[in-house]
């Protein structure tokens, strides 16, 4: 080949260009208004096309609202809707009062219930903890001060501080705390009394005004 | 409508001259990051193979390595080789010469130099650790300054051009050239300058990477190919008057597409929601190119449009399977694992090859020279042409059974690394063969540019004709 | 397209749609993400990292750590997570306020380590223990030697240095960098519960996506 003419077409180190960029740009712009259509006819392309594109939009927007949990920030999993149940973590009330009770409670009534023969009476069994919510739920909100029978022993010297949020309570136990360890005490070590519920703790201390301890008497006098 | 001057419409004229020296930098740059990040990673698949390979060195620790040979691949090959052929295209479809040249000059070389930097950076312990977006806090604000420096010319050959009508390929690089900054300094900003909060860096990360790739690396490829396959063909492109939609298509959903690496992640589930669904809605944009660009998968004896051929293909396939694996019951399985590897090697082939593709039909006229070598351009479209496929295959393989072994808690972490290494020891021998083709791509441009211009070498270019409009 | 203002106002409005939906949508949702107060165990989930974890994760971060390891735990039916002892539960957004760069991550040739603090404490690894581990390596993971200081005893042997691995009359001592590492490896815990973290119950019917 000589170098004076162009060289050939399909040679490798020269590509030749088949059309000039000026009308490239000119031919396109024409072509971008679309063939005319001299036979009125339907054209398939444009058809087929927006049946597809139709298609994926239709398909793209059914799984974005299938998945998308509304746009919400607190949903991680796809299949889930926002805000379909109260989304407060639950506690478990046993753990709750285990937690509660080997904070406090044990240092007297020590880790398996029994308490001190003759100091510290014994929740294992116990009428006291078995029987009426009401009494129980007020001696462990106002404290219990003074002699108490427990089990057919007599305790002289009683004081049980107050736990609840009462003025004079040096623990300020929420309503939750109160009701959870009770809960565990009444389920514990043999116990099988039923659960003690947060509102009944909550409806207890509201209904009583600001009061030192309790004594056995006034305890008994409540059903 | 404007009449040329002569010069204007010979085949190397006036036009390229003002181009020569900063786009012949640029590529030659761009060619020199590649050749250095395929060296980084062979030694990076040999640090997988042999856990010990270069672990006493600090400065090349496994994920150092990683993150250096990303960002010299990205920020060294990728980007300045798209600037380069998107500026020659704007300047060629302006049908006028490049104005601010200089600025192209001296960006690129602060570019350079500042990723040369930021490695040293990433080497010595200040990576940032986003995927995409490695390099240190204290480059980035000098690479922002060296792209707008470079990228001003041909914002300044799209205002400045001679025919009020455009074409698709300038639509696309204008878009790359304009939305590249924006993310750019979005992400600057909320991850190194003043970072957000918690998870929300990741989400910035993925959204700044995913519009990297599919909005400024993609349309730049997209662009040399709506160019490139008319003007060696000499035919106007069929279903012309779709090029629209497929353009918006790509920039209305690409951008949404991040959130698939997210899936089953601590980000809030709408995300990879939307991403998922994007990926699929976005394959209007490449049915659309599909339609346009359908006869280049006839290339003919041309070797600059075979290796576009192949680049498409690989553009389209990368679609599809961003589509198709980012499903979440099929992401279940490539989350983690090579395959995401494979993807993003995908779409990384599809861009060199059809920068490849560009670059061999730009380099003689920009250096008005004919390439010296046939044997070197056909060496190398065989090693992409084997290479690259191998590549993605064998990593797709190893992470759809890594993935698959993932699922199984009873397959320890390291019987499955022993199952994928047969994969990984291809996978490495398939980027020595790459690393082979590019250097010989890098020493035959070294060579057109010491080649010998003269009227002798100008004649070698034909006078192209008019193209005629004729109906699609 | 031939009016460049209007090309250029799309443009904007397309991407400026993209920008404010996932960058400013998901910081109006989590920007402003606070921690919660355990009842059971009186402290605010998530707990701050001291300030030896937070040196550590600028280690993780810079030794590029990333490139094998994610800290983020699929839900227990999406994967085998729970499985292979990760975690209990879905990572949420939450876990990661404190976190100054979350490393999330992309890639598991390595374990998950979001609850890798919590792993050490029930198999009692100590701290000697792991930093043995990390000076030879293992499996798959490479030692890091540069890690410690190879040193002359001289005087009282210093009480941090690794047994067994150096050569007599010399002492192997990790450096600061890696006790930093290994304190915020400790720190790695996603033990408690949040409640948008729970798992879904759903009706058993709607198990598209997940199997």
């Amino acid at each position: 080949m000589s170098d004076q003419n162009p060289l050939h077409n399909d040679d490798p180190r020269l590509e030749q260009a088949a059309a000039t960029d000026e009308s490239l740009i000119r031919a396109h712009d024409k072509a971008s208004a679309g063939a005319p259509d001299l036979h009125a006819a339907y054209r398939l392309l444009p058809l087929a096309l927006l049946f597809i594109f139709s298609g994926l939009i239709f398909y793209g927007g059914t799984y974005l609202n299938r998945y998308s949990a509304h746009f919400s920030g607190e949903v991680f999993d796809e299949r889930q809707l926002p805000g379909g149940e109260v989304q407060v973590a639950q506690v478990d009330p046993i753990a709750l009062g285990k937690r509660q009770y080997t904070l406090a409670c044990v240092t007297c009534h020590m880790p398996n219930g029994q308490g001190l023969p003759t100091v510290y009476p014994s929740l294992v069994d116990s009428e006291w903890v078995n029987g009426s919510e009401e009494r129980l739920i007020r001696i462990v909100l106002h404290g219990l001060k003074g002699p108490v029978t427990v089990k057919g022993e007599t305790f002289n010297a009683a004081a049980m501080p107050a736990f609840g949020q009462v003025p004079t309570s040096g623990y300020n136990w929420s309503d939750e705390r109160i009701a959870a360890v009770l809960t565990y005490i009444r389920q514990e070590w043999g116990n099988e009394a039923a659960p003690i519920e947060t509102a009944t703790v909550a409806a207890i201390r509201s209904q009583i005004p600001a009061r030192t301890e309790w004594s056995e008497a006034e305890l008994l006098a409540i059903p | 409508m404007t009449t040329f001057s002569s010069p204007a419409s010979a085949e190397v004229s006036e036009i390229d001259r003002s181009a020569r020296w900063p786009l012949a930098f640029l590529i030659f740059a761009s060619l020199g990051w590649l050749v250095a990040s395929g060296v980084l990673a062979l030694l990076n698949t040999l640090q997988i193979l042999n856990p010990a390979f270069l672990a006493d060195c600090e400065w090349l620790t496994f994920g150092r390595l990683q993150a250096i040979q990303e960002s010299a691949f990205l920020y060294g090959w990728a980007v300045n080789a798209a600037l380069a052929v998107g500026l020659w295209i704007l300047v060629r479809l302006s049908a006028a010469p490049l104005r601010g040249g200089n600025f192209v000059a001296v960006g690129a070389v602060f570019w350079s130099l500042g990723l040369l930097l930021g490695l040293v950076g990433i080497a010595t312990g200040h990576m940032s650790s986003f995927a995409l977006f490695q390099l240190p806090a204290y480059i980035q604000p000098l690479m922002l300054a060296a792209f707008a420096a470079m990228a001003a010319p041909g914002v300044l050959a799209w205002t400045g051009r001679r025919e009020r009508a455009t074409f698709a390929s300038q639509w696309y690089i204008v878009a790359a050239l304009f939305l590249f900054p924006w993310a750019f300094s979005v992400a600057q900003v909320m991850l190194l300058f003043a970072p957000v909060r918690g998870v929300l860096q990741p989400i910035i990360a993925t959204w700044y990477g995913q519009n990297f790739l599919s909005l400024f690396l993609g349309p730049v490829a997209v662009a040399a190919l709506y160019y490139l396959l008319p003007k060696i063909k000499g035919q106007v492109l069929p279903a012309y008057d779709f090029a629209p939609y497929g353009f918006w298509a790509l920039l209305i959903f690409s951008s949404w597409m991040g959130g698939r690496h997210l899936i089953g992640g601590p980000v809030p589930v709408w995300l990879p929601t939307v991403a998922i669904a994007a990926a699929s809605m976005a394959l209007i944009h490449h049915i659309v190119i599909g339609l346009n660009l359908r006869s280049l998968f006839a290339p003919g004896a041309s070797l600059v449009l075979k290796f576009a051929a192949a680049g498409f293909a690989a553009y389209l396939l990368a679609g599809l399977v961003d589509a198709v694996f980012s499903m979440r019951g099929v992401a279940l399985i490539t989350h983690f694992t090579y395959f995401e590897q494979a993807q993003l090697q995908l779409f990384l082939a599809a861009f060199s090859l059809i920068i490849f593709a560009a670059i061999y039909y730009l380099g003689p006229r920009l250096l008005g020279v004919a390439w010296p070598s046939t044997t070197l351009i056909r060496a190398h479209f065989l090693a992409s042409l084997i290479g690259f496929p191998v590549l993605v295959l064998v990593l797709a393989l190893a992470g759809w059974r890594q993935g698959l072994e993932l699922l199984d808690a009873e397959i320890s972490l390291r019987a499955i690394a022993a199952h994928t290494r047969p994969w990984l020891q291809v996978a490495a021998a398939a980027q020595a063969l790459l690393l082979f083709g590019n250097l010989t791509l890098f020493a035959h441009f070294a060579r057109l540019l010491c080649a010998q211009r003269s009227g002798e070498s100008l004649a070698q270019f034909r006078q192209p004709q008019a193209l005629e409009a004729t109906a699609s | 397209m031939k009016n460049s203002a209007v090309f250029f106002l799309g443009l904007f409005a397309v991407f400026a749609l993209s920008w404010a939906g996932v960058v400013l949508g998901t910081h109006g949702q989590l920007g402003e993400l606070a921690p919660h107060f355990d009842e059971m165990e009186e402290k605010a989930f998530p707990l701050r990292q001291s300030g030896l974890a937070a040196r550590g994760q600028q280690v993780f971060q810079d030794l590029g750590c990333i490139a094998c390891h994610t800290q983020q735990v699929r839900r227990p039916d999406y994967g085998s997570d729970k499985a292979r002892g990760w975690g209990e539960r879905q990572s949420v957004a939450r876990d990661y306020i404190y976190q100054a760069r979350p490393l999330l991550g992309s890639n598991r040739a390595g374990p998950d380590l979001a609850n890798y603090g919590a792993r050490a404490a029930e198999k009692e690894m100590t701290e000697a223990d792991m930093l043995v581990e990390l000076y030879n390596g293992g499996d798959e993971r490479p030692p890091h030697r540069f890690l410690f200081e190879l040193r002359k005893i001289v005087g009282e042997p210093s009480p941090k240095a690794l047994h067994g691995v150096a050569p007599e009359g010399y002492e192997l001592v990790p450096t600061e960098r890696a006790e930093n590492l290994i304190a915020y490896l400790l720190s790695l815990k996603q033990t408690y519960q949040f409640a948008e973290a729970r798992p879904y119950e759903g009706d058993g019917e709607t198990e598209g996506g997940a199997e």
